[in-house]
């Protein structure tokens, strides 16, 4: 078992801790401080997320993604071919997303997130960083294409770049990449598609390769889960309670990210009540194969709530390993 | 038989207009504790006036008070209902912030929440002013559900205090009243949740109902959606465009109902053109008739600054008048005729 997060952590705490990276950020659009100082702002903000996850317990962190606008922008804005279009409701979220607008061919040009990781990697010493993506199927599902016009050569296009990426992160050394696909669970007569994508990332990522699905239900693709060329898929079992029949059947090649706590509502699950939905899962799947985290990315909740829901997931995962010895 | 007489494709806004800086800054003062509730109130009021005066010169026809008190649409509610608490600040996009409701508690309305600014906004103009209220499935959805046992009882709760807030705005001569469902086509898989909640809001109503509802993929919804009782649809058919016209060319649209056209993108610094307008206005004319249609931006305007709001709603204003020349000359009536029942 490890203790994981899915992606974002809220970027501002609330009082009376400051909220200093919405300040910069409004100080550095009109004008008032340097690109310099607002990349400071970002690095000082990162290492305080990273020191949160890890001082809550969490044994696989991310970089809490604090420069990402959201999960379409920031990589559609580094790629050649695309524009940043207007907002967009995000799922069914009351948080919106700026939708990339396709105008040319595809082309990766320069690092995503590779400077992201490497130095979220360096803060976080001995514990290991995720390297996190938006899919390329999600991506290409957000994206307003007035190029290809053709969703299946928008998602391949996606893909080809996103794989310049990936083959940075593997000569970094990058030991788990989770690329984020909720598109897929609303339209699953892709699924042949998906696995065409997903087999060129398998073939340059000789690391744990993850796909992380949330909001929605896997239930339509049940019996073709087996077929991911991956190693670890994250599900949601708090959007959609009937993902819990996807236990039982769970493939044994797959690990399981086990999204348990709601992380769109404040409600608190105890330690008691995470212990038990773990040992629920134990019953299919063994130990080894299973990472427990929130169902998904924790910018839906108040900073401080993100933390204690964080906290008491460890606390659960602590109960089912004590109760083992 | 009551009878509601307004020029032919009445102009209207959705209902937020941006804050003054002085209102912004008050704000963030009485947040902080630095200035009392009182000093606040008149700064509100002041804005307010503002925003009426900005109105009535630019030539709408059908006026909101501008939302000056309200910090979110949904927040506003919790914030002055019994059995809510406000939560810390949750992102919702780029750098905006917004402090999400939790429901802790039973729901109640100890009194009205939105009658005096109403009432304040109308005793400064004789154009009607619209009573601006959140649909309760909105509300719900925009909250953290810490106490009711599922989402169908909350929302039922919060319907029949928005039937109750929506009687005194009547009581206080409210002859228009906004009800507004964004969070609607969010979720298609519980629209019988929110149409069953919409329909207690509107109990026993006799206004002018309208509904706003926007940012949303209405195609598994929209048989639904256009049955709820309201007469107006209020809809952003600028940055829908591709996605509604479609819908209604292959449904149609009620005879007997009428639609809010937006044709203002507020997501942009771009103030668009009295020809790009009129282009606007005339798609639409397309799909209905003269008689149905009311012209407004495509939601509210709060996002933008105070310059470009307003002269977005001015050549708005310009395109409608040209327009509307154009259909007189065609032989339509300058005015429309809106029957209502007493
Ligand atoms: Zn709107």
């Amino acid at each position: 078992m490890i203790i994981t997060v899915v992606d974002h952590y809220p970027k501002i705490p609330n009082p009376p801790r400051e909220p200093k990276l919405r300040r910069a950020i409004h100080a550095y659009d009109q004008g008032k401080i340097t690109k310099e100082d607002l990349d400071r702002v970002f690095d000082e903000v990162t290492k305080e997320v990273i020191e949160e996850q890890i001082s809550a317990g969490i044994e696989l962190i991310t970089d809490g993604q604090i420069r990402w606008e959201d999960g379409q922008s920031y990589i559609g804005k580094k790629l050649d071919g695309i524009e940043i279009g207007g907002l967009f409701r995000y799922f069914d979220n009351n948080t919106y997303y700026r939708q990339p607008i396709v105008i040319g061919e595809i082309r990766w040009k320069e690092p995503i997130i590779l400077e992201d990781w490497k130095k979220a990697q360096e803060w976080a010493k001995d514990k290991p960083v995720k390297a996190v993506l938006t899919g390329p199927y999600t991506l290409a599902r957000l994206s307003r294409d007035e190029y290809y016009k053709d969703l299946e050569k928008l998602s391949k296009a996606y893909t080809k770049a996103l794989v310049e990426e990936v083959k940075l992160l593997e000569e970094s050394k990058v030991n788990y990449l989770q690329l984020n696909e909720p598109s897929i669970q609303y339209y699953p007569e892709d699924f042949d598609l998906f696995l065409e994508l997903y087999k060129e990332f398998r073939k340059i990522f000789s690391g744990k390769l993850a796909i992380y699905t949330y909001f929605h239900s896997l239930i339509p693709l049940k019996n073709r889960l087996k077929e991911l060329p991956i190693d670890i898929l994250g599900i949601d079992f708090v959007s959609k309670k009937e993902n819990f029949e996807l236990l039982k059947e769970f493939p044994k090649n797959l690990s399981l990210g086990y999204g348990i706590v709601d992380a769109r509502n404040t409600k608190l699950e105890t330690p008691e009540q995470i212990a038990d939905l773990i040992k629920r899962a134990l019953n299919y799947i063994s130990e080894d194969n299973l990472y427990i985290n929130p169902s998904c990315g924790l910018e839906y909740l108040p900073r401080e709530r993100a933390y204690e829901k964080l906290l008491n997931l460890s606390l659960g995962v602590k109960l089912v390993r004590g109760d083992k010895k | 038989m009551r009878e509601i007489k307004l020029p032919i494709l009445p102009t209207t806004s959705v209902g937020s207009f941006p804050k003054p800086d002085y209102l912004l800054k008050a704000r963030n003062q009485y947040a902080k504790g630095l200035i009392s509730y009182s000093t606040l109130y008149e700064l509100e009021l002041k804005a307010t006036e503002e925003v009426i005066k900005m109105q009535e010169e630019i030539g709408v026809d059908i006026l909101v008070h501008g939302e000056m008190e309200r910090g979110d649409m949904a927040t506003y509610f919790a914030e002055n209902l019994e059995g809510f608490t406000i939560s810390g600040l949750v992102r919702s996009y780029g750098n905006r912030y917004y402090k999400k409701p939790i429901v802790i508690g039973k729901i109640r309305r100890t009194k009205p929440i939105t009658v005096d600014m109403f009432k304040f906004a109308q005793s400064l103009t004789k154009k009607p002013i619209k009573g601006m209220l959140t649909g309760p499935y909105t509300i719900a959805d925009w909250s953290f559900n810490e106490y009711y046992e599922n989402k169908r009882d909350l929302v039922l709760e919060l319907a029949e205090i928005i039937n109750q807030e929506a009687l005194d705005l009547e009581k206080a001569g409210a002859l228009f009243i906004q009800i507004d469902e964004p969070a609607v086509p969010t979720h298609p898989e519980e629209i019988n949740i929110a149409k069953e909640g919409f329909k207690i809001s509107t109990k026993n109503l006799k206004s002018f109902l309208i509904t706003h509802i926007c940012y949303g993929d209405f195609r598994p919804i929209w048989n639904e959606v256009i049955n709820f009782p309201v007469h107006q649809f209020d809809l952003e058919f600028t940055n829908n465009a591709d996605k509604l016209y479609p819908l209604i060319e292959k449904y149609g649209f009620p005879k007997d109902k009428y639609i809010a056209v937006g044709v203002i993108d507020v997501h942009s610094h771009r103030i668009e053109s009295v020809e790009e307008i009129k282009a606007r206005i005339k798609e639409a004319l397309k799909y209905f008739k003269p008689d149905q249609i009311f012209v407004d931006p495509d939601c509210g305007l709060k996002t933008r600054t105070w310059e470009e709001a307003k002269a977005k709603m001015e050549n708005m204003v310009k395109a409608v008048n040209e327009v509307r020349e154009e259909l007189i000359k065609e032989g339509y009536s300058s005015e429309i005729k809106i029957k209502m029942e007493a």
